[in-house]
C-alpha cells in the first residue's frame, strides 16, 4: 500500500468513524448516568432525515444541522420519558421507537422527495486546519474533514473534562452507579437521567447530521443501517470511558473503510464481508475482550425512590 | 445491564385478571390504527379507498388470504421463540438473523443437498431441518456468549442479526456460494429456484389458495411451546432462571443449561420461519427476503406479554396488517411504511403501559 493510498485510507477511517464517536460518547454518558438508549440508532435516522430536509429546503446547511437537532430532542425526551417516568423496558422502548422512526422517515421522505429521487442536499463546508492540514502527504488526505467532525471532537474534549473534573461529572456517574447516594444527597436521580438521556440525543443529532449532509449529501430509507447499534455496541468495547469508546470507534471506522480500500488494492476479499467486518468486530468486543464488571451498576434499571 | 424484562411473571397472573393485559394491547392497537389513519387522510389520500385496499389485501381473495396465514405463521413461530426465551428473562431480537440463516440452509440444502429424490417427505423436511439447525446455532452463539462472558444478548443477537443479513448478500452475490450461474450480466443476484420436490405441500394443493404445511405446524408447535411453558420442569426452570438466576442456581437449576435451552429453541423457532419462508412461498433465496418479519415477530411476541395465543393473535394481526399495508401501497399508493409506523407506535404504548399494568396487577 502507497503512502497516498493509506492516507485516504485513514482519512476515510475518521470520516467513517466520525458518526459513531460523536453518538457513542453521547450514549456513554447516559450509560454512566445508567439508562441504555437503544434508541440511538432511531435519533440518528430522525437527525440524518430532518437535517437533509432542512438543508435542502432552506439551501442552507447550518440551518439544516440547526433544524436536526430541534427535532431530535422530542424523540430522545420520549425516551427519556419511558424510561424514567414510565419505568418502561428501556430496550424494547427505544426499538418501538426505532421502529417508529424508521416508519415515520421513510413515509415523510416519500411524501417529500417521492419514492426514488436523489435531490442534490447542500451539504456542511469541509475545513482544512492549519499546521497539521500542511503535514505532506497524509495533511490534506487524513484531516480534510467537515467542519462538523472538529467541532464534534471540541465538544467530547469538553464533554472528557466535564464528566473528570466537574460536579455534573460525579453526579452523571453516582446516578448510574449509586442513585441511591444521588438521591440522598438532595440531588434528583431522574432529573440527572433526563438530562443525560437529552445529551445523548443532541450528540445523536449531530451524529446524523454527519451522515447525511456532512459525508453523503443525500438521504436514503434507513440510512443508518445500525451504526447507532455500533455506537452502543463502541461503549461496552470502550468500558465505558471516553478514551476507550473514542478508539473502538476508529476501529469500526477503519473496519468500514476497508471495503472501500481493499477493492482498490486489487485484494479479492467478498465484499459482503467487509461489510460484515464492523458488526464481527463489534461482536468479538462485547463477546469476549472486554469484561461485564466494568457496566455502570444500575444500567438499564429505572430508578425508583 | 441485568434488568431486561418484568413480564415474565405476568404470563401465569394473566389467567386471574385478565382485563389490563387483555384491554392495553387492544387499546395500543386501536390508538395506532387511528394514528395511521389520520396519517392516510393527511398524506391526501382518500381513506375509504385506502380501507378499501387494505381489506382486499387480506381477505379479498382466497390468495390474499392464504398469503397472510402464511405471513402470521411466520411471525408466529419468531415470537413463540421471543416468548419463550423472555420467560427466563431474555430478550432475543435476532429473530432477523435467525430467519435469514434459517432461508440460507433451507436453499443450500433443497438445491445442492441431493434430496429431491427422498421418499416420504424427507425432501423437504431435510431442508426445513437444516434451516432449524442453523437458526438454532444463530440463537446458541447468544447463548455462549451470554454464559461465558456475560454478554447482553440483546446486543449480541443484534449484531448477529445485522451479520446474517449480510451472510444472505454474500450467499446470493456469490457463484461460489448459492448465487444461480450468471448466464448473462443481466443474471439477478438471486439463487436458483428450488426443486418441485422440495417445496412445502400445499394444504388444498390448489396454488389459488396456497396455504402451506407451516400453517398445521405451527399450530402444533404453539402447543408444544404452551405445554413446555405451563405444564413442563422446563417450564418452570426458565421461569426461576428468569425471576432469579441466583436462587434457581441454589435450587439445583443450571443457569448455564437454561439460557443454552432459551437461546437455542428461540434461535430454532427463527430458522424454521426462515424455512417456511423460503420452502413455502418464495422458493428463490434474495437479498433481503427476511426484511423486517424478525421485528414482526418480535412484536408479536412482546404485544402477547408472555402468553400463547397472545402470539397468535399478534401474529395474525400484523400478518394481516403486513398483506393489507402492501396492498395499500399497490392500491392506494399509501407507502407500506405507514404499517411501520403503526408497530412502532403499538410498541411504544405497550412499553410505557406497563408501569400501570403492574400497578393495576397488584391491587
Amino acid at each position: 500500500m502507497s503512502w497516498e493510498l493509506f492516507a485516504v485510507f485513514l482519512g476515510s477511517s475518521v470520516r467513517l468513524a466520525a458518526p459513531l464517536l460523536l453518538a457513542g460518547i453521547g450514549e456513554m454518558v447516559s450509560e454512566r448516568a445508567g439508562v441504555l438508549n437503544m434508541s440511538i440508532e432511531g435519533m440518528m435516522l430522525t437527525s440524518a432525515f430532518a437535517a437533509a430536509v432542512g438543508a435542502w429546503a432552506t439551501g442552507n446547511p447550518l440551518i439544516g444541522l440547526l433544524i436536526a437537532i430541534i427535532a431530535v430532542q422530542p424523540v430522545a425526551l420520549l425516551q427519556a420519558v419511558l424510561s424514567n417516568s414510565l419505568r418502561a423496558n428501556q430496550i424494547v422502548s427505544g426499538i418501538g421507537i426505532n421502529i417508529l422512526v424508521l416508519g415515520a422517515t421513510t413515509l415523510a421522505y416519500r411524501e417529500i422527495f417521492g419514492a426514488r429521487s436523489r435531490a442534490e442536499i447542500p451539504g456542511l463546508a469541509k475545513v482544512k486546519p492549519p499546521l497539521i492540514g500542511d503535514i505532506p502527504l497524509i495533511g490534506s488526505a487524513v484531516f480534510e474533514q467537515v467542519w462538523l467532525l472538529y467541532a464534534g471532537v471540541a465538544l467530547i474534549v469538553v464533554t472528557a473534562l466535564a464528566l473528570r473534573y466537574t460536579s455534573i461529572g460525579l453526579a452523571i456517574h453516582a446516578a448510574g452507579a449509586e442513585p441511591k447516594a444521588v438521591d440522598k444527597s438532595g440531588l434528583s436521580v431522574t432529573r440527572v437521567r433526563y438530562a443525560c438521556v437529552l445529551f445523548a440525543g443532541f450528540m445523536a443529532s449531530l451524529a446524523g447530521a454527519f451522515l447525511s449532509i456532512g459525508d453523503i449529501h443525500t438521504f436514503t430509507e434507513g440510512m443508518t443501517r445500525g451504526a447507532g447499534y455500533l455506537a452502543i455496541a463502541s461503549v461496552i468495547f470502550g468500558k465505558w470511558r471516553i478514551g476507550g469508546t473514542a478508539l473502538a470507534c476508529l476501529l469500526f471506522g477503519a473496519a468500514t473503510a476497508l471495503q472501500f480500500q481493499l477493492p482498490a488494492l486489487g485484494v479479492g476479499v467478498p465484499n459482503a464481508l467487509l461489510i460484515m467486518l464492523p458488526y464481527l468486530l463489534a461482536l468479538l468486543a462485547v463477546g469476549g475482550l472486554v469484561g461485564r464488571q466494568m457496566a455502570p451498576a444500575t444500567l438499564g434499571e429505572p430508578y425508583r425512590r | 445491564m441485568t434488568t431486561v424484562n418484568q413480564q415474565s411473571g405476568i404470563g401465569a397472573s394473566a389467567r386471574f385478571s385478565l382485563r389490563p393485559t387483555l384491554l392495553v394491547p387492544v387499546l395500543a392497537v386501536a390508538f395506532a390504527a387511528a394514528v395511521g389513519l389520520m396519517l392516510i387522510a393527511m398524506i391526501g389520500v382518500s381513506v375509504p379507498n385506502a380501507v378499501s385496499a387494505f381489506v382486499d389485501g387480506t381477505i379479498g381473495s382466497p390468495y390474499s388470504l392464504a398469503a397472510s396465514i402464511n405471513r402470521s405463521a411466520v411471525f408466529a413461530l419468531v415470537g413463540f421463540g421471543f416468548v419463550l426465551a423472555n420467560r427466563a428473562n431474555l430478550t432475543n431480537v435476532g429473530g432477523e438473523g435467525q430467519i435469514a440463516v434459517g432461508g440460507i440452509a433451507a436453499t443450500a440444502v433443497a438445491l445442492y443437498g441431493h434430496v429431491s429424490g427422498l421418499p416420504l417427505g424427507l425432501s423437504f423436511m431435510l431442508p426445513t431441518l437444516a434451516a432449524v439447525i442453523a437458526g438454532a446455532l444463530w440463537g446458541g452463539l447468544a447463548a455462549v456468549l451470554k454464559v461465558k462472558s456475560g454478554t447482553n444478548e440483546v446486543i449480541s443477537t443484534l449484531l448477529l442479526s445485522f451479520i446474517g443479513v449480510w451472510l444472505l448478500y454474500w450467499s446470493v452475490q456469490s457463484t461460489a456460494l448459492l448465487r444461480k450461474p450468471m448466464t448473462s450480466s443481466a443474471t439477478l443476484p438471486e439463487s436458483l429456484e428450488i426443486p418441485d420436490e422440495t417445496k412445502l405441500p400445499l394444504l388444498t394443493g390448489d396454488y389459488s389458495f396456497p396455504v402451506h404445511l407451516g400453517l398445521p405446524l405451527t399450530l402444533v408447535l404453539a402447543v408444544v411451546v404452551w405445554l413446555i411453558l405451563s405444564r413442563t420442569i422446563l417450564g418452570v426452570r426458565l421461569r426461576a432462571v428468569g425471576l432469579n438466576p441466583v436462587a434457581a442456581n441454589r435450587a439445583g437449576i443450571s443457569y448455564a443449561k437454561t439460557v443454552m435451552f432459551a437461546l437455542l429453541s428461540a434461535g430454532a423457532l427463527g430458522g424454521l420461519a426462515g424455512a417456511l419462508m423460503l420452502l413455502g412461498e418464495q422458493y428463490t433465496l434474495k437479498d433481503g427476503f427476511s426484511s423486517g418479519y424478525g421485528f414482526d415477530g418480535l412484536v408479536a411476541g412482546l404485544l402477547s406479554r408472555g402468553s400463547i395465543p397472545g402470539v397468535i393473535a399478534a401474529s395474525l394481526l400484523f400478518g394481516f396488517m403486513r398483506s393489507g399495508g402492501i396492498n395499500m401501497e399497490m392500491v392506494a399508493a399509501v407507502p407500506t411504511a405507514l404499517v411501520v409506523v403503526i408497530q412502532g407506535l403499538i410498541v411504544i404504548t405497550l412499553a410505557g403501559a406497563t408501569l400501570f399494568i403492574e400497578k393495576w396487577e397488584r391491587r
